[in-house]
């Protein structure tokens, strides 16, 4: 028996403030609600936003009634970044899944020689002390393939319904890209989505 | 963000995901609201951002970004003692800032409906303080509702007008971050018409609060503030669900922890919701206490639902065990979350929690200590440049007072120029207390948003009072925080319309300040630091104030402009045959765009982040920071 999950899956979304981490979880509930799911997102705004450590959370099923997501509660967290991953593992859920973008953002305090960025395979190990569940992509390097670093998110987007936990269908996902960016940007999108789709799916299998 | 003509369509019934804020501004439209006034500041600016770009398109409709909180209440309250629907926006601090107007228009009253929205900041995620602005509603006698969600947030909305014209008061709609910044379906409703314009009818007796008048006013106000309880407990906002031997009160976010707690943990309770927080129906409270032996009371931040429910317990002399923050079941700062509530909840009933906490709190303490990552000045921001050269020409030895923006953050090392700070304006008005009493170079900043809200009568007050110091105006053609508002130095009106802006150095050399510059900062850093010297200097020989406007704009809206345009600029780069690893640019700039390579250990430019603005050439005692040409 678990906290809030019952009937309702939760989702932890972690980066940086500029990565996207608002647009993929406005989008991934948007892709649920088309699916007649109830849904809840927590976003962050303001000052917490500038280019600092960014958490959403999205929330699909009957009884999501608020937004938040309470430690050992999250069947997937969605790292947008390593550090900011291991940052929020307290969220998962015994035997949740973790999906982490493999490419490094430097703190300016690392930058600036004040503190080391950890090894990754410290990284790893402290998440594994969380859940097994661990899947890895370079997502900047498929956003890049796809087209622009700026579709580093719906690469993510991609790999979270790659992972086939979420009731969410690539149809609906798909759609709801389309909706959301300007008709020039729909392939970037849609390729870096397929790319994490592919990505995830080649490693989970 | 959803895109604002959404807003517009004109289709009850239909669902859709919005966040609270953009509910609200649906509501705005389907109350029939003649005027909206606001000022922004998180948590509650998505929802003048969504209004600026509807209200063109809605006929009979006002929207003004107003110069701060006072304006914008003032505002908004004349429109509606007009007789037309109007509302006021603000952040809580914001609130304070219009607290004098608040007080009076409950005097006066209104005579179309008056909606304040105070948007609270529990957890402080982009504020100074997090005051609980329902003590306002109680010290003020005006009538408050609180929306637990978006769906109620637009539809305490509408209420809320009901609520002002029945009794001639404006209405506090109070919400909170996790409130206005959760997204959820959500119904659109019918669209009410807005009247073209009113004719104001004349009642000086009763709109001009002098004292003969204030003291008919004030028991009025309180024979109103009577009506409204009655109000209050027929009300279809305070309602309770569930049975069981426990009774549990809540309002607002913490409400959806309560329905959350309850499904995880065994324990049967009665919950009373309360939606209409002021005045609170006594009578719906008594008849709940009577029912039940113990009552928890669940609500952020301070007891204030508590200490009613403790009032009417000893009224009616009613025996129960009221169980809350004062015992410390719950915590009186932060948000609360279903943890929490359950937390405080398997307490009070002596039982165990679904999930061991404990356990997940010891393992993260196996984790290593991760690098912070706290909020800084984005790649390209202009503010570096200014706080580099300030910092530069004074050693960082002069006094800073900082004021309310983005710029706050160059408290951070390497900048570290941020030395006091307490409200909208206070770096101005801070560095003439500070200059008066002591020998040291005290230079103010102040964003242009702010200057226009909140710095003018300080600068009068410095010319006239001749306080020896310096300011720099970090003018980024926006309110940046917020989400890149106009403002009245931008051109641009809150109906979208292009006016003539504000001139930042001619309004300071209308106050009389002698000595005014405008420089751009992404010039010359080596000018930028001798214009500093030089201002700091003036202010040392002549014993009077002077300002620096320091003007380009926001790098979020150039990077914006280039997509836009499709502008590919050539890019920077270390060079590195000449770079030497010294770690001057990193150590001195702190641009998050660049981090040393982990094998050569000599700087790297990120170009995925990069904002082009250049200023680490200057601080590259190498020459290997270069620009591509073609």
């Amino acid at each position: 028996m678990t906290c809030n999950i019952d009937n309702a899956v939760n989702i932890v979304i972690s980066g940086v403030g500029g990565q996207g981490v608002l647009t993929l979880a406005e989008i991934l509930a948007k892709s649920a609600l088309s699916q007649s799911y109830n849904v809840r997102v927590g976003e962050i705004h303001g000052m917490a936003q500038r280019g600092g450590h960014v958490v959403c959370t999205v929330r699909i099923g009957k009884n999501a009634y608020g937004p938040v997501v309470d430690a050992g509660t999250a069947q997937l967290l969605i790292g947008f970044e390593p550090i900011e991953t291991l940052r929020e593992i307290q969220t998962i859920a015994k035997d949740g899944h973790v999906l982490m973008n493999s490419h490094i953002l430097y703190p300016v305090a690392v930058s600036m020689g004040q503190v080391e960025y950890p090894k990754h395979e410290e990284i790893v190990t402290n998440i594994k002390k969380f859940t097994n569940n661990l899947v890895e992509i370079d997502a900047m390097k498929l956003a890049i393939q796809a087209g622009s670093s700026r579709s580093l998110n719906m690469v993510m987007f991609g790999g979270l319904i790659g992972t086939g936990i979420i009731p969410i269908s690539e149809e609906s996902a798909l759609k709801e890209i389309r909706n959301a960016f300007p008709k020039k940007f729909e392939i970037v999108n849609t390729t870096a989505f397929q790319l994490g789709l592919q990505a995830v799916q080649s490693v989970s299998q | 963000m959803t895109k604002a003509t959404v807003l517009l369509e004109d289709a009850p019934g239909k669902e859709i995901l919005l966040l609270a804020n953009e509910a609200i501004a649906r509501g705005v439209f389907e109350a029939g609201v003649r005027l909206v006034a606001v000022y922004p500041g998180t948590p509650s600016s998505e929802i003048g951002n969504n209004l600026t770009f509807m209200a063109p398109h809605i006929p009979n409709f006002y929207f003004e970004f107003s110069a701060n909180e006072k304006v914008a209440l003032e505002v908004a309250g004349a429109a509606a003692v007009a007789g037309v629907r109007a509302m006021m926006i603000c952040k809580g601090p914001g609130l304070n800032v219009a607290a004098d107007p608040f007080f009076s228009l409950a005097y006066v009253g209104v005579r179309g409906g008056m909606v304040i929205l105070v948007a609270d900041d529990p957890s402080m995620w982009s504020s100074q303080n997090e005051n609980d602005s329902r003590y306002y509603a109680l010290m003020g006698n005006i009538p408050m509702l609180e929306p637990s969600d978006p769906s109620e947030a637009k539809a305490m909305l509408l209420q809320a007008y009901e609520l002002s014209e029945m009794l001639e008061l404006p209405v506090l709609l109070r919400t909170t971050t996790r409130v206005n910044h959760t997204r959820a379906p959500v119904i659109f409703g019918k669209i009410k018409e807005r009247p073209e314009t009113i004719h104001f009818i004349k009642d000086p007796f009763r709109f001009v609060p002098l004292p003969s008048v204030a003291r008919k006013r004030h028991p009025i106000l309180l024979e109103t503030i009577e009506r409204a309880k009655e109000i209050s407990e027929s009300s279809p906002l305070n309602f309770t669900q569930g049975s069981g031997e426990l009774g549990i009160i809540t309002s607002g976010v913490s409400y959806n922890y309560v329905l959350e707690a309850l499904l995880s943990i065994d324990c049967k309770a009665e919950i009373l919701k309360l939606g209409l927080t002021h005045p609170v129906p006594d009578k719906t409270i008594a008849d709940f206490l009577r029912r039940h032996r113990r009552v928890v009371v669940v609500e952020e931040l301070e007891p204030f639902l508590e200490t009613h429910v403790r009032r009417i317990a000893q009224l009616n002399k009613i025996e129960v065990e009221i169980m809350g923050k004062e015992q410390g079941y719950f915590p009186r700062v932060f948000e609360y979350s279903p943890r929490i509530v359950i937390e405080g909840l398997t307490k009070a009933i002596n039982c165990n929690t679904p999930i061991n906490w404990q356990e997940i709190d010891d393992r993260l303490k196996d984790l290593p200590t991760l690098p912070p990552r706290p909020p800084l000045l984005c790649a390209g921001c202009p503010h570096r440049a200014s706080y580099y050269a300030i910092r530069t020409a004074t050693r960082g030895k002069a006094i800073y007072p900082s004021d309310i923006g983005c710029y706050t953050l160059s408290i951070a090392p390497p900048l570290e120029t941020a030395d006091i700070l307490f409200d909208m304006g206070s770096s101005i008005t801070t560095a003439c207390g500070i200059a008066k009493v002591t020998k040291q170079d005290v230079i103010a900043t102040i964003g242009d948003s702010t200057f226009f809200a909140s710095a003018l009568p300080g600068i009068a007050s410095a010319v006239y009072n001749e306080h020896p110091i310096s300011v720099v105006v970090l003018d980024n053609r926006t309110t940046a925080m917020t989400g890149h508002q106009p403002h009245p130095g931008t051109g641009v009106t809150g109906m979208q319309k292009q006016v003539t802006p504000l001139d930042i150095s001619q309004v300071c050399k209308g106050l009389g300040v002698k000595y005014v510059k405008v420089v751009n900062p992404f010039d010359s850093i080596a000018d930028l630091v001798a214009e500093v010297r030089k201002m700091v200097s003036w202010v040392r020989n002549n014993s009077l104030p002077a300002v620096l406007v320091s003007k380009e704009p926001c790098a979020l809206l150039t990077a914006a402009e280039r997509r836009r345009t499709g502008d590919f600029a050539p890019k920077y780069y270390v060079d590195e045959k000449l770079c030497n690893a010294c770690k001057r640019c990193l150590n001195r700039l702190s641009c998050p765009a660049m981090y040393q390579d982990p094998k050569t250990e000599k700087a790297v430019i990120d170009e995925t982040l990069c904002n082009l603005c250049g200023t680490c050439i200057a601080v590259c005692p190498q020459g290997a920071i270069k620009r591509e040409v073609e």
